[in-house]
């Protein structure tokens, strides 16, 4: 009990003196003087747009006048949040950018239409109280700390001539109290706790209102959830679209040059024993050279059947393995037992995911191992599999190798993010030079 | 005769070769791609060429450009394109140039052996040979139905057969009737659709052609 109470005591005194406290402050003088600037600068344009446009003669003056206010707001915006991502560490996305409509009417129902100008005319408004707020606990927090000043100023300015000099005025914060006149080096005591006081209420008044601000920067000057929300799922719905016809793509290619040429040779070979099957009556004399021919023909057809079995074969499973069908700890099980490098799984899977997140989180499986065979070197690969309390499942594979995978070096792992990504899963990869490597893949339990 | 044969697939590229050295053709050279075949048809002036569509780097359209270049080039050699895929498009142009000396035909007829020597006899000569699938997408496509509705169905099985490019000779074998019928059926079918008689056997695939497409 006494130890918290030390510790909240400490925080709360030793506020002042920490590197944040100074940018707090710095961001609550610039921000709110261009707060104020900003509420003038818009309620200026504004109003001369909307009182121009309300007269008939005015009304495209006024329109484009308001346009013109909006799009400044967004800059203003802009600037708002610039300053409180450099001095108060709070980064908030901008808002999606402007499309621009087509033809003049269009242009115009875009512009006068922008959410997010609008959202920012409405920052401009609430700033100017908030920016008083801050001017006035920036304010404070100097007076306090010229107060503070106060008795090393007498020892080193006036020690000597004390009385023969005006007596030294103590700034209070207050604009009501009466001022408190200093005569002596001892009645600089109490002005320099007056100033210890102002700055301490300063520091704390500016980290309050500086904490409004940024709910307010969040609210209306970052993207609406919405927007955002939307601008993904448009994002990842094309990549879904393009993965599936690159997967098309891939089929028919491998139909084209696997399977489908070895039953052309099959059936070629096939012709031809058959051809020379239909001359042994004109070439009796050489019927046991036809027959070797023939026979090495059907061979040959033979060898044909079998690699396009084996073909599509292979294809069927890049499409869909059947061995997921009887669930993922078995189908993870039979990759790694087939995996060039020991591989060992670990599983503990329930409820059981959709068959698309099944599906993906198999094919992710066989990447990794298949990166990992490729370029680690390693000696031992781990696979983890659980289902999260949260309801996410995560597959963990990791590999005790040289490292250095990197996600954005075009290698397979970028077009695994992007899979992954249209399910709303997420991929994170720890590979420093020298290993290991994990990779991890996090995905929803429902498409 | 002789050939030259350009294919990616070693299978089939060897299975080729081999089908028509049997049949005493002789093979002058196998390529496996576009540019090294316009450079053997140029070194070996060869009778015909088997060009397969898709081949590298792309794999797309390879085959169908190094046919058009060698007619153009070499109109003396024909020119036999394969192709695993019918493609009305890759027909219509290479009976651009005229009808003499072209084929198009699918990987799928290799397998009748004796129909695809004769097609490519056929081109070597300076016939036309179109598969029959080629044909029948065209009839399918075309829209003149009345005209094709006035035909008996023995006279719509000439006029494919002729559409492929066969001789009267040809269509005769082919139909198990005699060569006076043939001539018959084919007088009978000019008339009807009224498409000028008394043509050469390519130019009589062009006009059949060019009657289909409307």
């Amino acid at each position: 009990m006494d130890e918290d109470i030390r510790r909240v005591a400490g925080t709360i005194l030793g506020a002042p003196l920490t590197r944040r406290t100074v940018r707090e402050l710095l961001y609550c003088g610039v921000g709110g003087l261009a707060g104020v600037a900003g509420f003038w600068i818009t309620v200026a344009m504004l109003a001369f747009g909307l009182t121009i446009s309300a007269s008939v003669l005015g009304t495209v003056v006024g329109l484009l006048l308001l346009i013109l206010a909006l799009r400044v707001s967004r800059r203003l915006g802009a600037l708002h949040r610039r300053l409180a991502s450099w001095l108060l560490s709070y980064l908030v996305e901008a808002p999606p950018k402007f499309q621009p409509g087509s033809g003049i009417l269009g242009r115009l129902d875009k512009r006068l239409r922008d959410r997010a100008a609008w959202r920012s005319v409405a920052y401009s408004l609430i700033k100017l109280p908030t920016s008083a707020v801050q001017l006035y606990a920036a304010t404070v927090a100097c007076i306090g700390l010229v107060d503070l000043s106060y008795p090393e100023l007498w020892l080193l300015f006036r020690h000597h001539n004390a009385s023969q000099l005006s007596p030294l005025v103590a700034l209070t914060p207050l604009p009501f109290g009466g001022t408190i006149k200093i005569y002596s080096w001892p009645g600089t005591i109490p002005a320099a706790l007056l100033g210890a006081v102002c700055v301490l209420a300063g520091t704390w008044l500016a980290r309050a209102v500086n904490a409004g601000d940024r709910r307010l920067i969040r609210g209306l000057l970052g993207p609406s959830t919405m927007a955002e929300r939307v601008s993904e799922l448009e994002r990842t719905r094309s990549l879904a679209v393009e993965d599936a016809a690159a997967a098309l793509r891939r089929v028919e290619r491998d139909l084209h040059d696997g399977a489908q040429m070895r039953l052309a040779a099959l059936a070629m070979n096939l012709g031809m024993a058959r051809e020379k099957l239909g001359d042994d009556d004109d070439q009796a004399g050489s019927a046991a050279d036809n027959t070797a021919t023939v026979r090495e023909l059907l061979d040959a057809a033979h060898r044909n059947a079998t690699d396009a079995l084996a073909d599509l074969r292979d294809l069927a499973r890049g499409i869909h393995p059947p061995v997921l069908d009887s669930g993922l700890a078995s189908a993870l099980a039979s990759l790694a037992a087939s995996s060039a490098i020991p591989a060992s799984v670990t599983a503990e899977i329930d409820p059981r995911p959709a068959p698309a997140i099944e599906t993906i989180a198999y094919f992710c499986a066989a990447e990794l191992i298949a990166n990992a065979t490729k370029h680690s070197y390693a000696n031992q690969i781990k696979i983890n599999i659980l289902t999260e309390r949260s309801g996410l499942l995560r597959l963990e594979v990791a590999d005790d190798g040289i490292g250095g995978a990197d996600a954005g070096r075009g290698s397979g792992l970028a077009g695994l993010t992007q899979r992954v990504s249209t399910v709303d899963g997420r991929i994170r990869v720890s590979s420093p030079p020298g290993g290991p490597t994990t990779v991890t893949v996090e995905l929803p339990l429902r498409a | 005769m002789r050939v030259v044969i350009a294919e990616d697939a070693a299978l089939l590229r060897e299975g080729l070769t081999r089908l028509l050295q049997d049949r005493g053709h002789s093979v002058c050279a196998a390529v496996d791609d576009g540019d090294r075949l316009l450079a053997a048809v140029a070194e070996h002036k060869p009778d015909v060429a088997v060009v397969d569509i898709r081949m590298p780097p792309t794999h797309t359209d390879e085959g169908l450009r190094a046919a058009l270049e060698l007619r153009r080039r070499f109109p003396g050699t024909g020119v036999l394109v394969f192709s695993q895929y019918v493609e009305t498009s890759y027909s219509a142009q290479l009976l651009e140039g005229g009808a003499a000396g072209v084929g198009y035909l699918l990987k799928d007829r290799v397998a009748n052996v004796a129909e695809f020597t004769a097609a490519l006899e056929r081109v070597a000569s300076g016939g036309t040979a179109l598969d029959p699938e080629v044909v029948s997408q065209l009839f399918r496509a075309s829209r003149r139905h009345g005209g094709l509705s006035t035909l008996t169905p023995r006279e719509r099985q000439v006029l494919a057969l002729m559409a492929e490019g066969r001789s009267n000779a040809g269509i005769a074998t082919e139909l198990v009737v005699s060569g006076g019928a043939v001539e018959k059926h084919v007088a009978s079918i000019f008339a009807k659709l009224g498409l000028p008689p008394g043509e050469s056997d390519n130019r009589r695939v062009l006009a059949v052609l060019r009657y289909l497409g409307g």
